[in-house]
């Protein structure tokens, strides 16, 4: 049963990863969205997961709106935000692709060594999962810094936030639900208002290509 | 364990192999015939094709040496070699000493580097431009190829086919580890670009823009033709084989009996008609990728790879507190940890005495 469990985490975490490394090889901005959403409904099953093992029946929430928070609304306002400033393509990423993909892997190396304490100390069967989602937590920040496009950059801040809510999740079985509710409002909360400031900077310099931010306009 | 009856099996191994490849090209064909709303050319519509080339003559340019006239036959008879060593329907085989999955690798780059030689041998430029192709694809399948190897090994403790297919049967859950699953991914990706088909090479097409394998074997006619196009068909069969037992091992016999090599036939027959049919499925969503966006698809495989072989040694390391349901011994007797698990237990959540 345990090593099911254990099995079952780091499954669902390699798959939750796996997103995050797709989005890096496709260019489309459809492709990251895709990924996006596919990565929530990943998280919110190992979520039930985990739930269902741990006997933690409030996860079962968490999970539910998850999959109604990141799975379903927000990627649709992504979608329609990509419609509406007309762009789908990340034009040319910092890093090309290829680089990019060996890098993120060697940033998962990075983050197994920098979990290997926390493993140690851990006896909960999820333990095999938390280096994964440190990594997820690396390859996001680097998608938002290798990327130019504010939308791309968006969405790996939203991956961000999956990183740490599978983190909270493998590494306690999910904090209390009125903490999991604040995290929640707080990333809608953030990312509504990155929606919004999309939306001025694509009126103001008619792209959201970020470079073309440090010209000066009225 | 030298013993006529497993020497006996194995080469009826090789020879199954052998005659059931083009039954399997033609399948993969038809579906995606049927897929595209075609009819299709019947499935032992290769073999027809065989035998038509084994009953032409062979037309050589005037500028070709004897790597041109030898390359078929070192392409066939690796191949085959690679076909001895799978194993197919039963698991302990008298050449499983050999049976390494380096070795196995390996000969099959020999045959690609005879191939590439033979395209390159009568100086058309379309041999040379295929050979590069082929060998910059070889080139950069090489680092994914050896970490999903690696990755498979640390799990299996061997590098061997027998054992690795043997610790999988005995031990069902390693086949739903993350280790295994991304190797096999990782491996189904240079499985696709190592075969020439559809994201990195189209099987179908004679358009010099897209042809890697064609452009190759475009000199050749008549047997050599017939040996070459059947070396390539044994290759993908030799690779959905190993996909199947490697990675799903269940049905292959361990004894000698009758009725387990009935099962075993039966089961593989099965696996590869079934992994056919998803390569068609497959080849018919995907678009062919631009020559400058393989390299790409092989960093995604190579970076599988890695994931695959952190998780297993992560998993292998970390499984010392673990009971019996521990995934490897590779690591037997890790350095004890300072924490027993039982001083771990203050633990931040307090639902977790519930597991125990």
């Amino acid at each position: 049963m345990d090593g099911l469990f254990s099995q079952v985490a780091v499954l669902g975490s390699s798959g939750v990863l796996l997103c995050a490394i797709v989005a890096l090889w496709r260019h489309g901005i459809g492709a990251y969205i895709s990924a996006f959403k596919w990565q929530s409904n990943v998280l919110a099953a190992l979520t039930a997961a985990v739930a269902y093992f741990g006997h933690d029946y409030d996860l079962y929430w968490v999970a539910a709106l998850m999959i109604a928070v990141k799975g379903v609304a927000i990627p649709r306002l992504l979608t329609r935000l990509a419609h509406r400033v007309g762009q789908n393509r990340e034009s040319e990423p910092l890093v090309n692709t290829a680089t990019s993909l060996v890098i993120s892997g060697l940033l998962i190396l990075l983050a197994y060594t920098a979990a290997r304490p926390l493993q140690t100390l851990s006896a909960a069967p999820t333990r095999a999962g938390i280096p994964l989602a440190i990594g997820l937590l690396f390859v996001s920040l680097f998608v938002i810094v290798s990327r130019k496009k504010a939308i791309t950059q968006v969405i790996g801040f939203l991956m961000l936030e999956n990183a740490i809510a599978l983190l909270a999740v493998l590494a306690t079985y999910g904090v209390p639900l009125v903490v999991e509710l604040g995290v929640f409002l707080d990333a809608l909360m953030g990312f509504l208002v990155m929606q919004i400031v999309l939306y001025d900077i694509h009126d103001t310099f008619n792209t959201l290509d970020v470079d073309v931010l440090n010209r000066l306009k009225h | 364990m030298f013993n006529v009856t497993g020497v006996v099996i194995e080469i009826a191994q090789a020879l199954l192999g052998l005659a059931v490849a083009p039954a399997l090209v033609g399948l993969i064909r038809w579906v995606k015939a049927r897929l595209q709303n075609r009819r299709g050319a019947p499935i032992w519509q290769p073999y027809a094709e065989l035998r038509k080339l084994l009953g032409k003559e062979t037309v050589i340019s005037s500028n070709a040496s004897w790597i041109f006239r030898t390359a078929p036959y070192v392409v066939f008879g690796s191949t085959v070699v690679v076909a001895l060593l799978v194993p197919v329907l039963i698991t302990p085989l008298p050449f499983n000493q050999v049976a390494d999955l380096f070795a196995l690798v390996y000969l099959l780059l020999l045959g690609t580097f005879a191939l590439a030689l033979g395209g390159l041998d009568p100086g058309s430029p379309f041999g040379g431009m295929g050979s590069s192709r082929e060998m910059t694809i070889a080139a950069l399948s090489e680092p994914a190829i050896a970490l999903a190897i690696l990755s498979l090994a640390l799990g299996a403790g061997s590098t061997n086919l027998g054992e690795m297919a043997a610790r999988t049967i005995a031990n069902p859950t390693v086949a739903l580890s993350p280790g295994h699953i991304l190797a096999f991914a990782a491996l189904f990706i240079v499985m696709l670009a190592e075969t020439g088909r559809l994201p990195v090479d189209n099987p179908a097409t004679h358009l010099e823009l897209t042809m890697i394998h064609e452009a190759m074997i475009l000199e050749y006619s008549g047997p050599h033709l017939a040996l070459v196009e059947w070396a390539s068909w044994l290759k993908l069969t030799v690779f959905l084989t190993l996909a199947a037992n490697l990675f799903v091992p269940w049905g292959l016999a361990t004894s000698l009996s009758p009725a387990a090599l009935a099962i075993a036939f039966a089961a593989i027959v099965v696996k590869l008609v079934v992994l056919a049919v998803l390569l068609a499925f497959f080849e018919t969503r995907v678009a062919k990728l631009r020559l400058f966006r393989v390299p790409e698809l092989l960093a995604v495989s190579f970076v599988l790879g890695l994931l695959a072989v952190t998780s297993s040694f992560s998993l292998s390391a970390s499984s010392r507190h673990s009971g019996p349901e521990s995934l490897s011994n590779t690591r037997a007797g890790g350095a004890p940890s300072a924490l027993s698990p039982e001083d771990a237990n203050q633990q931040p959540s307090r639902r977790i005495e519930g597991l125990r």
